[in-house]
């Protein structure tokens, strides 16, 4: 929810209705490849709630994996959301780290004040967007070329 | 892309072997299809099937259409709902049960579906006759579409279309192909035989279309649901009869690759022989395939994934209240 939240909130609000469309774009299964496979680093994978899945480093740290930086903000939030859940739900403070495997990068992530501020008013936003009878307005953005919703949006 | 469609015409027995499709036919021919490379299966003739080839049918979501000799479509075996959204039905239902909900879907259902008619008369209008008053009979008829307000007056109107539309196709239709009166049950010419071969056609693809989203196939707009088939799809095959239908007829017959000698005579009517049913579903098939530069999407898309995409948009506006654009050709 938090990544569809940056990423475009109509999006985020057709996945909260459960509405969905023909799930086989080359994208979706492309993300999932490359988490699936990348990874050198021995990492533990956690469920948290039934719905939160963390992956958790030696290190300690929580990572996230891109399959590229373009989406950089929806996928920091997403950490961020996560770092923010363990600390508010269960007491328990880490940092993360945002991978890009196929670009080597990596970087940390740390819950301050200032993205602990980020986190909740996305967490509002959030839950304005799903409350609302109808979908956020169209808007064009570079992201419909290869959204999953593309035929429903556009059509 | 869209995965192609598969027809089998031979006579035989459909099994499971594994994860693939087997076709032994009575000439002592044995076929194996791989199941996922095939959006939709169509037997034409005469083949036992039993629950396990239906099973991996269903696994992989493709539907199963079945035609008979004498009236083309027998009926469809439909894979379970990948699809589960109870969401979507109840709002489909609520648009239906909502007069002024459903005409304004009906409106732009038969409204693109006139556009569509009157698109191919103004093809063929100087080229093969002179159609300039039927194209504007069809224009006036698309101006009164928005004021109706009923579901009957509706249909009238459509009716209205379609008869100044076929009064057309014998022109048209290079000799000796005549239509003279649209009839079905059974086709009383040669022409009927192919209209309504192809209008199965568009149905089924409408129905493997509706299949791939949550919308139920029964609930129609411009349809009632009383009616034996999936409503829902008789409505969407309305949309593009003109498209996908009769351009190909009219193609056939005016290049000559389809002729009398491929139909047969039957008490009172005429069909299409086997060897006449392949040569309109290759160019059905084909036409399928072909692809035009899509406004809104930005891409191109083909004439299959036309269909797929008019479904969306459907839903999109039974879910959201977003506006529906039913088809109406611009190329
Ligand atoms: S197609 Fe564009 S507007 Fe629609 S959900 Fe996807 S990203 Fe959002």
């Amino acid at each position: 929810m938090v990544q569809y939240y940056h990423v475009c909130r109509r999006e985020l609000w057709f996945m909260s209705r459960g509405i969905d469309i023909d799930r086989q774009t080359t994208n979706i299964q492309r993300g999932t490849h490359v988490d699936k496979t990348s990874y050198s680093d021995s990492r533990q994978s956690f469920m948290i709630g039934n719905r939160i899945q963390l992956d958790v480093l030696d290190s300690g740290d929580v990572m996230e994996v891109k399959v590229s930086s373009t989406l950089e903000t929806p996928a920091r939030m997403q950490l961020l959301f996560y770092l923010w859940f363990l600390q508010e739900i269960y007491g328990i403070e880490k940092d993360g780290v945002l991978a890009y495997p196929t670009e080597r990068k990596r970087e940390s992530v740390e819950l301050t004040s200032e993205t602990t501020e980020r986190v909740e008013s996305t967490v509002a936003g959030i839950l304005g967007v799903v409350s609302q009878d109808e979908p956020p307005q169209l808007e064009k953005k570079p992201y419909c070329e290869s959204c999953l919703y593309q035929d429903l949006c556009w059509m | 892309m869209p995965k192609p469609n598969h027809h089998i015409f031979a006579d035989g027995e459909l099994s499971r072997n594994e994860g693939t499709l087997r076709i032994d036919t009575l000439d002592g021919d044995t076929e194996y299809l791989p199941v996922e490379s095939v959006d939709s299966l169509y037997l034409h003739g005469q083949i036992d099937f039993n629950t396990r080839s239906l099973g991996l049918l269903n696994e992989h979501n493709v539907p199963l259409h079945v035609f008979g000799w004498k009236d083309y479509y027998r009926g469809s075996y439909l894979p379970k709902r990948g699809q589960v959204s109870g969401n979507t039905i109840v709002e489909q239902v609520r648009a239906y049960d909502n007069l002024e909900r459903r005409l304004q879907i009906g409106h732009k259902i038969i409204e693109a579906s006139i556009h569509n008619m009157r698109a191919n008369l103004r093809y063929y209008d100087g080229r093969r006759g002179n159609f300039s008053s039927a194209v504007n009979e069809l224009e006036e008829l698309k101006q009164t579409v928005a004021s109706t307000a009923s579901i009957d007056d509706l249909r009238a109107v459509e009716g209205n279309a379609r008869k100044a539309y076929y009064a057309c196709f014998d022109d048209i239709l290079r000799d000796p192909f005549t239509l003279q009166k649209r009839e079905y049950n059974p086709p009383s010419n040669e022409a009927n035989a192919a209209i309504s071969f192809l209008n199965s056609m568009v149905y089924t693809t409408s129905v493997s279309a509706i299949r791939k989203t949550a919308l139920d196939p029964t609930v129609g707009f411009v349809h009632e649901p009383g009616e034996r088939r999936f409503t829902l799809s008789l409505d969407i095959a309305d949309i593009f009869k003109p498209i996908l239908a009769d351009r190909v007829l009219f193609r056939l017959v005016n290049r000559q690759q389809l002729s009398i000698s491929d139909f047969e005579d039957e008490l009172k009517g005429s069909l299409l022989t086997e060897s006449g049913r392949m040569t309109v579903l290759e160019a059905y098939e084909k036409t399928l395939d072909e692809t035009i530069e899509h406004p809104r999407l930005n891409r191109k898309v083909s004439f299959k994934t036309l269909v797929q995409t008019d479904v969306y948009s459907l839903k999109k506006h039974v879910l959201t209240g977003e506006p529906y654009h039913a088809t109406e050709r611009w190329w």
